[in-house]
């Protein structure tokens, strides 16, 4: 068994940059390159998609990237994983079989990891009666949604992707894995880890470190608060983790490459977008986030020992996207002198303009852009005689609607401002109304899941 | 001058669903215990006002000197239905920088 295993990280969401991945691969002599692509609502917009058209429904990058790296990760030994299969993996499987074969790399051998997706298990699940409370608003009434569902995916835990690594896979796809399985999976493997007391530790050091990577540049410069100490952001280098068989491992990067990996960016993302830091809840561990330490051992290279953990929780999360109306938004940008007194008489007009069209809304919300969009109430209360010298404001509106008619009145009740308006205003182009899919995250026992690995051969 | 949040912490925003969770890291390791005081579940609510909604924890992390924010019911409904335009909280987070230091 290797001491030592090498995985870097080569997406931290759908749009990141390649080229950052496909340097790690050529120069980073790494044991597998982890893909995440997946967000909260991608699920949802993968599965429309899907009912357009079948052949669809995975992320379409992640077959680029497949293609792209293929060779390299062949000739280099570098397993590829990523959750890029969405809500069709077996799709993006056989798309990639297609392009190993054409580059002239037959035997390349494809798992594909199925099992998440329930949303033709929907009434089964109901029928058994599980609660399916939603844990954000502990609305209990699922009725009232069923018929609007879209899309219904559970994060699953990295045993598929081992199967897939056991069955001697170059490439592992999978679906609505976590998305530190696609780091776990790999070290699980190598490591021979059984699911039991006796690893739950590393499993869980697994979990921390996939957290603190699958973000890619997120720990390596971007997004931190010291931003404009961190070089050459345009060029930045992906992390890489070296984990060891005790639990520990380091995190790095190129050399060469642009930002840092230092004490700062590793806490900078230990904290991102967690709950309770004892309990970091993942469906292949709980990870305890206070017991770890961390140590700057070299320059771009920090450790991270002493995670302890508990075993994986019995109930996983499942998330329902259903359909939720349409939001109408629109924009309109005010010159100084007086730029915010025309922004609150523009907000006035539009009001009389929804009136007069008799706008259908649920909700509707106006921001000042340049005083109080981000913040809200957080942000100082606007003081006209300040707010009137700022060289420019905006005015943003965003309504809640049944119907797209009804949000689209919004699209036009801004482009009446062009002409009925406050001189000296510049608008941009008028943006459509989108629609919304809400997301009903519930817990289902672990028992209802029943993952599935199968491996293709180009 | 009162300091602020601002002098003593870095932040790092994000969501959940309908939660906005912030970490606030101090810079110095002298700072984390004005940092604990002056972040409480209290202080986050009256500053967002109605834009936090529900309950607000505050998880302290001795390890590596940082505080967790947890702010429920406070993206206008999530990401996915919101109407603000930062849908996943990453500039909400911010705001806690204007909190003063107590202690």
């Amino acid at each position: 068994m290797k001491k030592v295993i090498r995985l870097g990280a080569g997406s931290g969401f759908w749009g990141d940059a390649m080229d950052p991945a496909v340097e790690l691969l050529e120069r980073g002599e790494l044991d597998y390159l982890c893909f995440d692509f997946l967000a909260e609502l991608t699920m949802a917009l993968l599965q429309r998609q899907k009912l357009k058209n079948p052949a669809m429904g995975y992320v379409p990058d992640a077959v680029t990237y497949m293609n792209t790296m293929l060779k390299t990760a062949r000739d280099r030994g570098t397993k590829l994983i990523s959750n890029g299969g969405g809500v069709n993996p077996r799709a993006a499987a056989e798309r990639i079989a297609e392009g190993a074969r054409a580059a002239g790399l037959q035997g390349t051998r494809i798992a594909l990891v199925e099992g998440d997706d329930l949303l033709h298990k929907l009434d089964e699940l109901i029928a058994q009666r599980l609660p399916m409370v939603n844990m954000d608003t502990g609305d209990s009434d699922f009725a009232a949604i069923r018929s609007r569902v879209v899309s219904a995916n559970v994060y699953t835990d990295s045993t598929g992707i081992v199967d897939g690594l056991a069955g001697g896979a170059d490439v592992v796809v999978a679906g609505r894995v976590s998305d530190n399985a696609v780091y776990v999976g790999p070290l699980a493997h190598e490591f021979g880890w059984a699911r039991d007391a006796a690893h739950v530790n590393r499993l869980a050091s697994a979990v921390t470190l996939g957290h603190i990577v699958e973000c890619a540049s997120a720990c390596t410069g971007g997004m931190s608060s010291r931003f404009s100490e961190m070089p050459d952001m345009g060029r930045v280098g992906f992390p890489i983790v070296e984990f060891s068989a005790d639990g520990s491992a380091e995190i790095t990067k190129l050399q060469g490459t642009g930002g840092r990996v230092d004490l700062f960016t590793i806490k900078e993302h230990l904290v991102y977008e967690i709950a309770d830091p004892r309990s970091y809840l993942m469906p292949d561990a709980v990870a305890d986030f206070t017991s770890l330490k961390l140590e700057q051992v070299g320059e771009d290279r920090v450790r991270v020992s002493g995670i302890t953990g508990r075993p994986a929780p019995d109930m996983l999360k499942l998330v329902v996207g259903y359909q939720d109306g349409w939001i109408g938004e629109s924009m309109a940008f005010f010159p100084w002198p007086q730029a915010f007194d025309r922004a609150v008489k523009a907000r006035q007009t539009m009001l009389e303009r929804f009136e007069r069209m008799g706008l259908e809304a649920s909700q509707v919300h106006f921001d000042f852009i340049g005083v109080n969009m981000l913040h809200g109430p957080g942000a100082p209360k606007p003081d006209p005689g300040v707010a009137n010298q700022l060289p420019e404001v905006g005015l943003r509106c965003a309504v809640r609607t049944r119907t797209a008619e009804e949000a689209d009145k919004v699209r036009r009740a801004g482009s009446h401002l062009w002409i009925m308006g406050p001189g000296g205003t510049s608008f941009g182009t008028p943006m459509k109304p989108r629609p919304v899919i809400s997301l009903w995250p519930t817990l289902i026992p672990r028992s209802f899941v029943d993952q599935k690995t199968e491996i293709l051969v180009s | 001058m009162t300091k602020i949040v601002r002098d003593i912490a870095y932040v790092r925003s994000g969501d959940k669903g309908d939660v906005c969770t912030a970490g606030l890291i101090a810079r110095a390791p002298a700072d984390y215990a004005a940092l604990k005081a002056s972040v409480t579940p209290a202080a986050v609510k009256s500053l967002y006002g109605d834009w936090v909604r529900g309950d607000v924890h505050c998880y302290p992390m001795d390890n590596i000197e940082a505080v967790v924010v947890v702010m429920e019911r406070a993206l206008g409904g999530g990401a996915t239905k919101t109407l603000r335009l930062d849908q996943t909280g990453k500039s909400l987070g911010h705001a806690l920088l204007r909190l003063p230091v107590v202690g």
